[in-house]
């Protein structure tokens, strides 16, 4: 019996020697780590993207610009010497997930600022968790309410624009003339609602006339069975508010269905990624909003050399309009930090307080003081045909580049901010 | 006398990991403690320690379903979502301070449980599975639609607990080491709460019920009430640890209560070990660290964590922790 057991135990001793090897050295490893790469001169930057999920290419070509924007300014010398690096993580578009990744990034990385994410609730959560800590953070992603004094705070940027802004701009040039007949068809959830606010308040202005207003509910596959209702409300402009897979199934059928040559075709959001997934046929000619087009490089230098900087870099190509968010987000909030002379949110907030103008990739830009947002060009784009294209990238051809200035936002009182 | 100095076993004996097993299986709350308290120094970053904890909480409440009574549940997000949206709702709309509100959050929970559980028990098997899914996806829509109150797809802010006093002690929850000690006592409580339920005659009888319900049936049990019982109490746990998620996070988001949440939960279980005590939490551990590491290396990360879980499926069947006490008792 005794013998047996010793056996066992025999056996076991070594086990549990190994066991406890194995822990320690587990133990061991996270601290190890932390000193190995801890470099505490350097301006850390946390970027939370969603790598992966629907808008996985839109933020790896984030990520590309977002370490340009490092690289640049870098190697304009940095903040009295000390460099920045970027720390890229994957928010997997979950808002949970991404309060956690800002969590690690600030309570082990120990994050300067925070700049990413690309929906509406992942950068109202990860703004949420930068408040409460002090830690300023610059969103990337379209939204109107992150500027409401509600969820604002002092370390609150906003380089996305907002939809008041974007869809100002676009309904202005699609509206203008005598008063239009409009359609509407809206994706049922805020996205699609912030949209048609906006266009609203552009239709009050202008005297456009609103002649149907179809929603329908997200991931929708055959839009044919609205076509009809839409068709005999006899618009003149029909709005598309929303976005990936509906907006190319829309403009698709729409296609198909002979739409276009009965009215134009104006979608709240226009990107290069999805023109491209969608291919030249179902987007000929129809204008949206856009942040950011390479062929402004003829009207601004600033662009001219982000464009260059990007194509020598990562050997050809052209950077997309949410991958330019990535540059302008990071390097915006450095340029701020280099004006402050830290990167401290307090000094940051005071440097912002006073009004920051630059321009690093579009043209001027500005942060406004009460609520920290970018105030900045909006593209109206034209989707080109097929015949019209010079070559792969030339996807659109823009009509008309809307500078931004404080009139077309929300006023500060309005959103909410004390003057 | 001497024959007890005989069996006294000596130290190394007493390392028997038979032995052990044993002790620790009668001190299953304690040997649960001890491993979670050293948890923080184990994983990477301290937030996701307090997700390991808060996730392996969920999957021990989802597990009283699953793998105690035999019910595979695919609608658990509503427990969790609703456990978290009452809290959270407490917090940053009503103004309640902490502990009024994980008791709001555990009320949702419960209520929640007790409507789903009531509507679905009379179907089985897989039908059981399809209408928690619906009556789970019926609650989502509910809270997302509901906007005025839970931010609907924006999410909830504001669920703000930045410090806690209890008595002399004064908690910093913005410091992840402190945050993550005081979600542990919860996570105590509870366990030592889950294992007097298993241990009641109550345990006994619901899992005779998984393995012959029938014959529970015949024995006299009402079995629709005990297994609503069995449900009732897992929205209990499961509340509890949305409403922890709450506090943790500072928001509480739409896709808590979304069926992928369940889905989650199901995946947890499964790796750890169904049926088991600390299977849940070595799941959620195993879950997420793998989902941590891989998602850091490639964004193809999804691929890695599917083929690792077929792999565990097809040659652990018991799971990870089941297997390993599957292995030391045999």
């Amino acid at each position: 019996m005794r013998d047996s057991a010793k056996a066992v135990t025999g056996s076991s001793r070594r086990t549990i020697l190994k066991f406890t090897a194995a822990l320690a050295a587990g133990c061991a490893l996270p601290a190890f780590h932390r000193r190995a790469f801890a470099q505490p001169a350097s301006i850390k930057v946390g970027f939370p993207v969603p790598l992966t999920g629907p808008y996985g290419s839109e933020a790896a070509d984030q990520v590309r610009c977002a370490q340009l924007a490092i690289e640049d300014f870098n190697k304009a010398g940095g903040l009295n010497g000390r460099l920045a690096e970027l720390l890229v993580r994957d928010d997997k578009l979950n808002a949970a997930e991404a309060v956690t990744r800002t969590l690690e990034l600030i309570e082990k990385d120990k994050v300067d600022m925070i700049v990413g994410s690309l929906s509406g609730a992942v950068l109202l959560a990860v703004n949420e968790a930068c408040k409460a800590r002090g830690v300023p953070y610059n969103g990337l992603s379209i939204s109107d309410r992150i500027n409401e004094a509600k969820d604002f705070g002092p370390t609150t940027y906003h380089e996305g624009l907002a939809p008041h802004l974007s869809v100002g701009a676009l309904g202005r040039y699609a509206f203008a003339g005598s008063s239009k007949k409009v359609a509407y068809l809206i994706a049922d959830y805020e996205f699609g609602y912030e949209m048609r606010r906006a266009f609203q308040s552009v239709a009050e202005q202008t005297g456009a006339q609103t002649v149907a207003e179809i929603k329908h509910p997200l991931g929708m596959q055959d839009f044919s069975s609205l076509f009809p209702k839409i068709i005999s409300a006899k618009p003149d402009v029909l709005c598309v508010l929303n976005f990936g897979r509906d907006q190319l199934n829309v403009l698709k059928q729409a296609s198909e269905f002979g739409l276009k040559e009965r009215m134009s075709i104006v979608v709240g959001a226009l990107s290069t990624t999805q023109r491209i997934a969608g291919g030249a046929d179902a987007y000929a000619g129809v204008i949206g909003a856009s942040n950011y087009y390479w062929a402004a490089e003829t009207k601004f230098a600033s662009a001219k050399a982000f464009n260059a900087a990007y194509a020598a870099k990562y050997k050809g190509g052209v950077p997309s309009d949410y991958g330019s968010y990535g540059y302008g987000g990071v390097r915006s909030m450095l340029e701020l930090a280099r004006k402050a002379g830290g990167v401290g949110a307090a000094a940051l907030a005071d440097a912002a307080s006073t009004g920051f103008k630059f321009d690093l990739y579009k043209g001027p830009q500005e942060i406004r003081a009460c609520d920290h947002q970018s105030i900045q060009a909006v593209f109206i784009l034209k989707s080109k045909a097929e015949a019209e294209m010079k070559g792969p990238n030339d996807t659109f051809e823009i009509v008309s580049i809307v500078q931004g200035d404080e009139s077309k936002l929300r006023s500060c009182a309005e959103l909410g901010h004390k003057a | 006398m001497k024959s007890t100095a005989v069996a006294t076993p000596s130290m190394w004996e007493r390392m028997d990991p038979r032995r052990l097993m044993g002790g620790v299986s009668q001190h299953r709350v304690l040997a649960s403690a001890a491993v979670l308290a050293v948890l923080p120094l184990l994983v990477p970053y301290p937030a996701l320690a307090i997700n390991v904890l808060i996730y392996g909480l969920f999957a021990a409440g989802f597990n009283l379903v699953f793998g105690y009574t035999g019910l595979l549940s695919l609608g658990h997000a509503a427990l969790f979502g609703t456990g978290a949206y009452g809290c959270g709702i407490a917090i940053a709309v009503l103004g309640l301070p902490w502990y009024a509100a994980i008791l709001v959050g555990l009320v949702f929970s419960t209520v929640s449980a007790a409507l789903i559980g009531g509507l679905a028990i009379r179907t089985r098997g897989v039908y059981f599975g399809m209408v928690t899914l619906a009556l789970a996806q019926c609650l989502y829509f509910l809270f997302y639609q509901w906007v005025s109150v839970t931010g609907g797809e924006s999410g909830l802010r504001g669920v703000m607990v930045p410090s806690i006093d209890i008595g002399p002690i004064h908690l910093d929850l913005f410091d992840p080491v402190q945050k993550y000690y005081f979600l542990l006592a919860f996570v105590v409580l509870a366990l030592m709460a889950f294992s007097r339920i298993l241990d009641s005659p109550f345990g006994a009888v619901i899992e005779g019920i998984r393995e012959n319900e029938n014959r529970a049936r015949a024995s006299g049990y009402n079995v629709w009430f005990l297994k609503w019982m069995s449900f009732v109490l897992s929205g209990l746990f499961c509340g509890l640890a949305g409403a922890l998620n709450a506090i943790h996070l500072g928001v509480v988001s739409i896709d808590s209560l979304f069926y992928t949440t369940s889905g989650t939960v199901v995946m947890m279980v499964l790796l750890g070990g169904m049926g088991t005590f600390f299977g849940p939490f070595v799941g959620a551990a195993a879950f997420l660290s793998l989902e941590d590491i891989t998602a850091n290396w490639t964004s193809h990360w999804q691929l890695i964590a599917g083929l690792v879980f077929i792999a565990c499926v097809r040659f652990f069947p018991r799971g990870i922790w089941g297997s390993i006490l599957a292995r030391l008792r045999a």
